[in-house]
């Protein structure tokens, strides 16, 4: 008869730095039972505490709703106390290794330097902006549609695992990243709040704004609390086009060539995109683009050229337009 | 650790230790009236623990309450225990505090008409916990932190407070280190004030974040000020079975219902009335009854269930999401399906750093210290008494750290001055931080700090005894020797949370003391305080406060101290 264990001996690895003293990182390793109720928090202290005090990782409510520990298991964004750890070591086939949302601010072992992440919080303006009565007699009304509204952006911990997940931000500097981006739409979405248009002013910056969201969903994929960032910056998208802030330029017509081709042709137009939204001189910044979409058959030497139409119509292309017309409710 | 030549002198109107409700609405306060003011918190403001409150806020708004009743229920829950003139503060400016948390941008959940929604608590006669979902203090906590932000407030975060600047009965800053690079630095104020929340890490079962190890209190302590009511510790009945994290009364308030290992819905034979809605000593009480007597759930038996599964699942999955979640991440149970594993878990200190109703602490029952106050849970007001009701804790660090705030504005601008601080005013934190560093014995910090807790929840739990009680405070005298003798892993000056860990455990060992002696002394059984050779309350000899002194051998002393009664005179509490 074999006897079921609820523990499991496995051998942790930690990614171990001080910036003060280490010239390089390196990787540790400690072996313990790991119990099925386990969480990666839990490892965490059990290094700290039974193998090396030195071990150092912030931490704090250990029930997901400070936002302290969040950290990186084989580069996959996690917040440590809530996160299963058998469910991990199962999906990575027992070798894990800990690691810090971002390595290159490492302060020491998990611990990050985060000041980027809060710069960019608080250029969002990341607070209800009204005037407050200090001693109001009665609340202000919030029908339960409009409470609704804020789509629990509300509950964004700021741990910053979307953060330090995003590969937009990881190439791009300037941009403010899927958490500010997220608070900045809680504060918009309120119908308390009066920044409205400043803040939609804000994230419709280019370089640091929504537009430059690449769309890969890690964000989502991130996030602990299901706050779905990208949801968020999409409806940004939406209420900057409805409060008049977005104006034409190549992001914007960028994202208007999609819809002007599926309505032409119902197909994508990619040399369409490209002339709409960056004009006949902007094509000459894609031509060794161009050149291998040509080598692969993905545009023909007659695609961009006006009057001919190089791209074949879908069948019940009118059902298609129909559909846009119904649904549309922004124009540039 | 930097030389003493390095020491910063930092110069302030107000320093504020703790930034959770709070130290936030003190700070925000300040700032508005344009007072300098440094906020210090060892982690970062959002990351404090009020935001960890799940199910509510009280405050009489609802058409069938009223601000007495508020009162009566405060004041019965707290087993008369508690001053009922700042009781009577508390719950009537409750509903403008709300509406202020409201107005700031606390995104509360909403009835039909739009206004701020409530539900039934335990211990209350009406529904008065105003909620945003299950998670109340994270809205709190946000709305004050964004507004007190634009406000302006200087935070000094990730710093360690590690002393109390005191002399002559006087409170003129505190001495903290950057625990980024362990540079210390002297915060020189007109007024300080301590905010720093629980310390329920001193058991092992508890609810609490790691961070809640109660520094203040035993900082205050050792400046020979006493600490009042500490023998009052609330253990909520609903922690998770394994790890003591939190459910909160939400589950109970929505409909949940407790049930033994035999299907029996046992609340019926404790609180006939209120059933799983009596105050959460008596469910509390009740829940380890039937674990004692061989009735529990669980792997080891230590739990019972409570059955959310006849609600509405809409009801679970609009109003109690975390808590689902919360019960599926760390017992793989869901709520929708299945009974989930509860049993009572530390939760909340009633006593604390005795305070008047202006939030100055005390030097003794009768004498005042100056330029020093305290809010929020580390503080004795008292409005707890011996046993806090559900939501009223968010609602007394809310407007407490408010009225505190107003205070001190007042005494800053009636002149008070600035007692000047010096290097030497370091002197005790460096040699604390020195000592740890070098000390090169054979004990750990985790070693003694399990040997604490494991204690602690044995002998100074739900259950008490003179003999229980006695084994504890033993204990914690070998401890204290034997801290002496730990040896820490890391010696270095970036981020060193095991020095941190050190200092923390010394703290926790100092004020469990007090917890204890308290609990010894008080030979009754009052609110969460329940003495099984006393099983009884009695008001002729303990209708009292617990004021206690801990000297530099850690000898304790006690004096007793007047509650203020009011309107509503002792009568037996049953529910």
């Amino acid at each position: 008869m074999s006897v079921v264990k609820d523990t499991r001996k496995v051998t942790i690895k930690a990614w171990r730095f001080n910036a003060e003293t280490d010239y390089l990182p390196y990787t540790k390793e400690y072996t313990m039972e790991v119990g099925k109720d386990e969480l990666i928090l839990d490892l965490m202290n059990r290094i700290k505490w039974e193998h090396d005090g030195s071990f150092s990782y912030r931490r704090s409510c250990r029930h997901g709703i400070c936002g302290a520990c969040a950290i990186k298991v084989n580069g996959k964004s996690v917040l440590a106390c809530k996160q299963n750890a058998i469910e991990l070591l199962d999906l990575f086939d027992n070798d894990i290794t800990l690691e810090p949302s971002s390595k290159k601010r490492a302060v020491k072992d998990m611990i990050i330097d985060k000041s980027d992440f809060w710069e960019k919080h608080a250029a969002v303006k990341p607070y209800v902006v009204a005037d407050i009565d200090p001693r109001p007699e009665a609340e202000s009304k919030q029908s339960i549609a409009q409470f609704n509204a804020l789509l629990d952006s509300d509950l964004c911990i700021q741990c910053g695992a979307c953060h330090y997940a995003c590969p937009a931000l990881e190439v791009n500097d300037a941009f403010l990243g899927p958490a500010a981006l997220a608070a900045a739409y809680r504060f918009t979405a309120d119908t308390r709040d009066e920044a409205t248009e400043e803040r939609l002013q804000i994230t419709f910056e280019s370089g640091s704004g929504v537009w430059d969201c690449v769309k890969c969903f890690e964000c989502a994929e991130a996030c602990p609390k299901e706050v779905n960032p990208i949801e968020k910056i999409g409806k940004l998208h939406n209420m900057q086009f409805e409060h008049g802030v977005a104006i034409p330029n190549v992001a914007t017509k960028h994202a208007e060539g999609f819809l002007r081709g599926m309505k032409k042709t119902g197909y994508l137009d990619e040399a369409d995109i490209v002339t709409y939204s960056e004009g006949y001189l902007g094509m000459y910044k894609h031509l060794n683009t161009a050149r291998k979409m040509f080598m692969v058959g993905k545009i023909h030497w007659h695609s961009g050229i006006p009057f001919i139409n190089s791209i074949p119509k879908i069948k019940n292309l009118d059902e298609v337009q129909k559909l846009i017309e119904i649904s549309q409710t922004n124009k540039l | 650790m930097s030389k003493n030549s390095d020491i910063k002198i930092y110069e302030y109107d107000a320093v504020i230790v703790g930034s959770g409700l709070a130290g936030l609405a003190a700070a925000k306060e300040l700032t508005e009236a344009g007072k300098k003011t440094a906020i210090i918190t060892k982690l970062h403001p959002l990351r404090s623990h009020s935001g960890a409150a799940q199910g509510g806020i009280n405050a009489a708004i609802g058409p069938e309450d009223s601000t007495e009743l508020h009162e009566f229920d405060t004041v019965k829950g707290s087993d008369y225990l508690a001053d009922q003139d700042c009781v009577e503060l508390m719950c009537t400016k409750a509903p403008e505090t709300i509406r202020w948390a409201e107005r700031m941008g606390a995104t509360f959940s909403r009835n039909e008409e739009g206004n701020i929604a409530i539900r039934p608590f335990g211990g209350q006669s009406k529904p008065r916990a105003c909620y945003a979902k299950d998670r109340t203090g994270l809205a709190l906590l946000q709305a004050i932190y964004e507004q007190a932000d634009r406000a302006g407030i200087e935070v000094f975060d990730e710093w360690y407070a590690a002393d109390l600047l005191y002399k002559d009965g006087k409170a003129y800053g505190v001495a903290a280190y950057d625990i980024r690079n362990s540079k210390p630095a002297i915060f020189n104020a007109k007024v300080t004030m301590f905010a720093t929340g629980g310390h329920g890490r001193a058991y092992r079962f508890n609810s609490n974040a790691h961070a809640n190890t109660g520094d203040s209190l035993s900082i205050v302590s050792r400046h020979g000020l006493p600490l009042e009511d500490m023998e009052f510790v609330q253990f909520h009945p609903s922690g998770l079975g394994g790890s003591g994290v939190l459910i909160s009364e939400a589950a109970r308030g929505e409909g949940g219902r407790l049930f033994n290992s035999e299907g029996e819905r046992f609340m019926s034979k404790y609180a006939p009335n209120a059933m799983e809605l009596a105050s959460r000593d008596v469910v509390s009480r009740a829940i380890m009854e039937e674990v004692r007597q061989g009735r529990g759930v669980g792997k080891d038996g230590q739990s019972v269930n409570i059955d959310l599964t006849h609600l509405d699942p809409e009801i679970i999955l609009t109003r109690l999401p975390e808590l689902r979640e919360l019960a599926i991440a760390f017992q793989g149970q869901d709520m929708l399906k299945e009974p989930i594993h509860i049993s009572a878990t530390a939760h909340y200190s009633m006593g604390g750093i005795p305070t008047n109703i202006n939030c100055e602490v005390r030097k003794s029952p009768t004498e005042m210290t100056e330029g020093f106050y305290a809010a929020g849970e580390c503080a004795c007001v008292s409005v707890h008494g011996a046993n806090r009701l559900g939501a009223n804790s968010v609602l007394e660090a809310l407007l407490f750290g408010r009225h505190a705030g107003e205070n001190m504005v007042k005494k800053i601008d009636e002149g008070i001055e600035l007692y000047p601080a010096s290097e030497a005013d370091a002197e005790t934190m460096l040699s604390e931080i020195e000592k740890i560093k070098t000390s090169n014995g054979n004990e750990t910090v985790p070693g003694i700090r399990e040997e604490l807790q494991a204690g602690m929840t044995a002998d100074a739990g739900v259950f008490r005894t003179k003999e229980s009680l006695e084994r504890q405070l033993k204990l914690i005298d070998e401890l204290l020797g034997r801290y002496n003798n730990i040896r820490i892993d890391d010696k270095s000056d970036t981020f060193n949370t095991d020095l941190q860990e050190a200092i923390e455990l010394g703290h926790m060992l100092e004020f469990s003391k007090f917890i204890v002696y308290g609990a010894l002394n008080r030979e009754e059984s009052r609110g969460g305080h329940y003495r099984e050779d006393f099983p009884t309350r009695d008001d002729a000899k303990f209708l009292k406060h617990t004021y206690a002194y801990m000297d530099k051998e850690f000898n304790m002393t006690q004096e007793w101290g007047e509650v203020v009664l009011g309107k509503f005179e002792p009568k037996e509490r049953t529910y």
